[in-house]
């Protein structure tokens, strides 16, 4: 097991580097250099914007500066906001919490739905409940994220305050001036963001369960496990589901980019203070500094995300954990 | 004298499917006695997997039991509600299947695996079952039992795989073990190890063993009795070394018959069945080998063959036989 | 947004087609499309909206009467069913309906060119990738690692800050990362028929690598990427959809079903339908799109039901 986890994280530093590469670029043809905003200054004099250059390093030949940028990002640093020069890493840091808080909920949210979802499609297939799991799969997958939250606020946020019921709230993490403590107030907040993000991933995951599923159902140790003498349920849930399961974490972590995408929609659909929502206001600001170093961050944590992905993978198939 | 240990009665099993209902298995009685082994032969389609599986009330739709009995114990086990059957599995009938490469559950200890009926059925912890498993691991000849039952199934070979199957079925000591194909995914080398392990299980437990082959080989070297079955029906049955001394059914004559032998002449042609297998959704009239059967007379595309006695012990299903007209030697 | 290779990619073609991808192959695989009711329904459904998207000016003109842009601020908020106005007016008294039928322009102008181009780049990187393997094939592996990496939206997002939007530029920036998933389809496709016999003797009568790849290897991934563009399509009308959603994408005047919900938390008060109607349309089309792009897929894989 160990030489594959190896092998796996081995296997990222392409992707690493490629990532920062790509960031690297794009800054350039986006803003002249990693630091931009120096040239936006009209009080900066010729001379000073030399030296500054030359202090920060600017006057470097390009793979010195990648390299610099590198190391940077390897330390940590993503870069300064071009608007206040503020320490992406700091925004960052800040933001965070509130996105990982999001995004482990909602994958939580969707396995555990989507797990017993499929199950009772593999077992029920072609009944009528079935069928209509799999029309509300497809349906679901068509709805716009960002739509869903909206008539979610409006139902729940707008209109049953409106008939004076109790009501969730509409965006935030928390209630202002809670100081974040109070776990119901926070799992109010949490629910909506939580249920859309995770939405359009049920429709997925349960239909891929379900076929899992099947596809194990139908293996010969299944039939050994019957010719056993146990309850169907045993086998189901303790012999065929165990099995199911494993391709179900393989494609949580491909998920991974797309999940973080789509938290970003529910953040601001939600105002939710995290790194998605910090992305936006500071690209309606053309900030790209800013933003490239989000996404360059965004992109580590999708890297990171797969890796644990694969980890988890070792570790509930014995194939791999002893190989 | 105590009566056969299990006795089937007419049983029929049929699918069905969209293009039609398929008669796998079409009225098979037979018995069996304690300690006793039974070779059943047959081609692919033949009915005879399917047999074992009814007995074991394995069959999933679209498959059922339309007819017959199954008594066990004083019990007919087609009629016997799920539950009861479940004790019944893997406690006193077991059965052990063709490929052991995929019957064994890939993220489970081996140890565990093999102890589990134990679990199920003697409601023993899984400290104690994983304990009987190894004992039993050791019993099949696997070397160094106590660490390879910590191992998973990826670690075993295919004949040790098919070894801890065996072990899997024996933990329970059940009165009845049936093995489909048991050598069939194994090399030669492998497969004869296979069957001497067998072979020993039955002398040493009396475990009476149900052998299911498309390869009259393995009967003639393991079982004491024989049952060959075609289209679903019983066509034959009888001592092993009668029936391979004496085929009485033209389907078995020509079986023998098509046995490639070393002491045959170099330029003498093989002697395979003419024909194919037979559809089982639209059956031939009459007997169902007839547009096959080098032998056949007008009857046997009208009347289908009821078995007759045609020796001390021998059944067989055939007109031509059954007016005593002897078949050539094979 | 949603990356559908992610769920489709253990269903797609896992087992190569027959060796050669002959006449009968298609003909049968149109005749089972052909009898997918469903499939025909939303392929049907499908094209209405590609008419509606190319009519629309006409539909305008004959039906509403009005244009996307003509304001109205004395009937603003107007409900369904209104005179003149069949499904309401929005905050500034302009006709949600004409407003949807130029919408479907954007979606469905943007969503087909964002497929194509995205087919057209991935295929060719996935057929240079697979035909030629080695140094090439893992350079242009990782770099589809690395843009698969990025979070598509914040690519998006970047892109859209960096070059200002119109349709045309707004269906390239989505197709420029859209493109990964199709390539890694195309050449694992690739690699399955490129030790065919066929190849191999088609090699040896002397076809040059170009040749080779666009008249031979070509054709048989055809069926890869007819697949996976009918199912891209969907995921691209939502993605399109929430960039304009965000401001990002295509801005008023220019109505889009995306930007149609800008904002659109102000109107709650006003209107619930201004909520309403925009997103349900996009659900339709993107679901039409979706049907239609299942039953291509089993048309082509019935095997993968």
């Amino acid at each position: 097991m160990l030489k594959y986890l190896l092998s796996r994280v081995v296997a990222t530093i392409p992707v690493v580097i490629g990532v920062t590469v790509v960031t690297f670029v794009v800054m350039h043809i986006a803003a002249g250099s990693y630091v931009p905003g120096l040239d936006l200054n009209p009080n900066l004099k010729p001379e000073d914007e030399e030296a500054i250059k030359r202090y920060l390093g600017l006057d470097r030949p390009w793979p010195e500066q990648y390299l610099t940028w590198i190391g940077g990002v390897i330390h940590g640093d993503f870069g300064r906001s071009m608007i206040d020069g503020s320490l992406v890493s700091r925004h960052i840091g800040d933001r965070l919490p509130a996105t990982l808080e999001l995004t482990v909920t909602a994958i939580l949210l969707g396995v555990l739905i989507s797990i017993p979802l499929g199950v009772t499609g593999a077992l029920r297939r072609g009944s009528k409940l079935d069928h209509a799991l799999t029309a509300m799969s497809v349906g679901g997958f068509a709805i716009p994220g960002f739509w869903l939250g909206l008539m979610l606020i409006l139902f729940f946020s707008v209109q049953l305050q409106a008939w004076g019921l109790p009501f969730l709230p509409s965006g935030g993490v928390m209630t202002p001036g809670t100081g974040g403590g109070d776990l119901l107030d926070r799992i109010v907040h949490l629910i909506m963001p939580a249920t859309v993000l995770s939405f359009v991933y049920l429709s997925i995951w349960s239909r891929f369960t379900r076929s899992s599923m099947l596809e194990v159902l139908a293996q010969d140790y299944v039939r050994t496990a019957r010719a056993k003498g146990m309850s169907e349920r045993r086998v189901v849930y303790l012999h065929a589901l165990r099995n199911a399961v494993i391709p179900l974490v393989t494609l949580v972590g491909l998920e991974l980019p797309s999940l973080v995408a789509g938290g970003l929609i529910v953040e601001v659909v939600f105002s939710w203070p995290g790194i998605g929502k910090l992305l936006y206001e500071r690209a309606i600001q053309t900030d790209y500094s800013t933003v490239l170093g989000i996404t360059t961050f965004a992109a580590l944590l999708v890297v990171a995300g797969n890796l644990l992905a694969d980890f988890l993978y070792a570790f509930l198939d014995p194939r791999i954990r002893y190989a | 004298m105590p009566g056969p240990l299990l006795g089937v009665h007419d049983l029929k099993t049929q699918f069905f499917t969209p293009e039609g209902v398929v008669k796998a298995v079409d009225g098979v009685s037979f018995e069996l006695n304690a300690g006793e082994t039974l070779g059943i032969v047959g081609e692919s389609g033949s009915g005879k997997s399917v047999t074992a599986m009814s007995i074991m009330r394995l069959i999933s739709p679209p498959g059922r039991i339309v007819e017959g009995r199954v008594l066990y114990d004083g019990r007919d086990l087609a009629t016997l509600s799920e539950s009861e059957m479940q004790g019944i599995r893997g406690e006193s009938i077991a059965m052990i299947f063709q490929d052991p490469m995929t019957s064994l559950n890939p993220v489970f200890k081996v140890g565990w695996q093999v102890g589990e009926p134990l679990m199920l059925h003697r409601g023993e912890s899984k400290a104690k079952a994983f304990a009987s498993a190894v004992s039993v691991l050791a019993k099949v000849g696997i070397p160094s039992p106590g660490d390879r039952a910590r191992d998973y199934p990826h670690h075993f070979s295919g004949g040790m795989r098919q070894r801890a199957m065996i072990a899997m079925g024996l933990t329970t000591t059940p009165k009845v073990l049936i093995a489909d194909e048991p050598t069939t995914a194994l090399d030669v080398t492998i497969q004869a190890q296979i069957l001497e392990l067998l072979r020993t299980v039955n002398r040493e437990f009396g475990t009476a063993t149900i052998l299911i082959t498309h390869n009259l080989g393995v009967v003639a070297g393991m079982c004491e009795r024989v049952m060959v079955m075609y289209a679903g029906k019983v066509v034959e049955s009888g001592p092993t070394e009668d029936v391979f001394a004496h085929p009485t059914h033209p389907y078995t004559w020509s079986l023998l018959r098509s046995i490639p032998r070393l002491d045959a002449e170099r330029h003498e042609p093989l002697k395979p069945i003419e024909g194919l297998p037979p559809d089982l959704i639209d059956l031939p009239s009459g007997c169902a080998f007839h547009p096959r059967c080098p032998f056949a007379i007008e009857k046997c595309s009208r009347d289908v063959p009821p078995l007759n006695r045609v020796g001390d012990a021998q059944l067989a299903a055939c007109w031509v036989t059954q007016s005593g007209t002897e078949l050539p030697h094979a | 947004m949603i990356d559908p290779i992610a769920v489709e990619a253990p269903q797609v073609p896992a087992q190569p087609v027959p060796a050669h991808v002959g006449r009968s192959y298609w003909r049968a695989a149109f005749s089972r499309l052909r009898r997918n009711r469903i499939g025909m329904a939303s392929g049907a459904l499908l094209l209405f909206f590609v008419l509606v998207a190319l009519t629309a000016p006409l539909i305008a003109g004959f039906i509403t009467h009005t244009n996307y842009s003509s304001q109205d601020l004395t009937n603003t908020f107007a409900s369904p069913l209104s005179p003149g106005h069949l499904l309401g007016t929005d905050d500034l008294g302009r006709d949600t309906l004409t407003r949807l039928l130029f919408g479907a322009q954007v979606s469905m102008g943007i969503g087909f060119l964002a497929v194509f181009v995205s087919l057209a780049i991935g295929a060719a990187v996935g057929l240079v990738a697979g035909y030629y393997g080695g140094l090439i094939d893992g350079l242009l592996m990782r770099f589809v690692d690395v843009i698969l990496a990025i979070p598509s939206i914040f690519l998006f997002i970047l892109m859209s800050i960096l070059f200002k939007p119109s349709t045309v530029t707004l269906a390239l920036i989505i197709a420029s990362v859209g493109w990964g998933s199709i390539a890694r389809l195309v050449r694992g496709e690739v690699l399955s028929v490129r030790t065919r016999d066929f190849m191999v003797a088609t090699r040896a009568l002397g076809a040059s690598d170009a040749r080779l790849i666009i008249r031979h290897l070509l054709p048989n991934v055809l069926h890869v990427l007819i697949v996976f563009g009918s199912l891209y399509l969907g995921s691209v009308i939502l993605t399109e959809a929430a960039l304009d959603f965000l401001g990002l994408g295509i801005n008023p005047p220019i109505p889009s079903w995306g930007n149609m919900l800008t904002n659109s938390e102000t109107f709650f008060f006003h209107s619930r339908w201004l909520v309403l109607w925009p997103g349900v349309t996009i659900f339709l089309a993107v679901l039409a799109a979706n049907l239609f792009g299942n039953a291509v897929r089993d048309a082509f894989d019935p095997r993968l039901r």
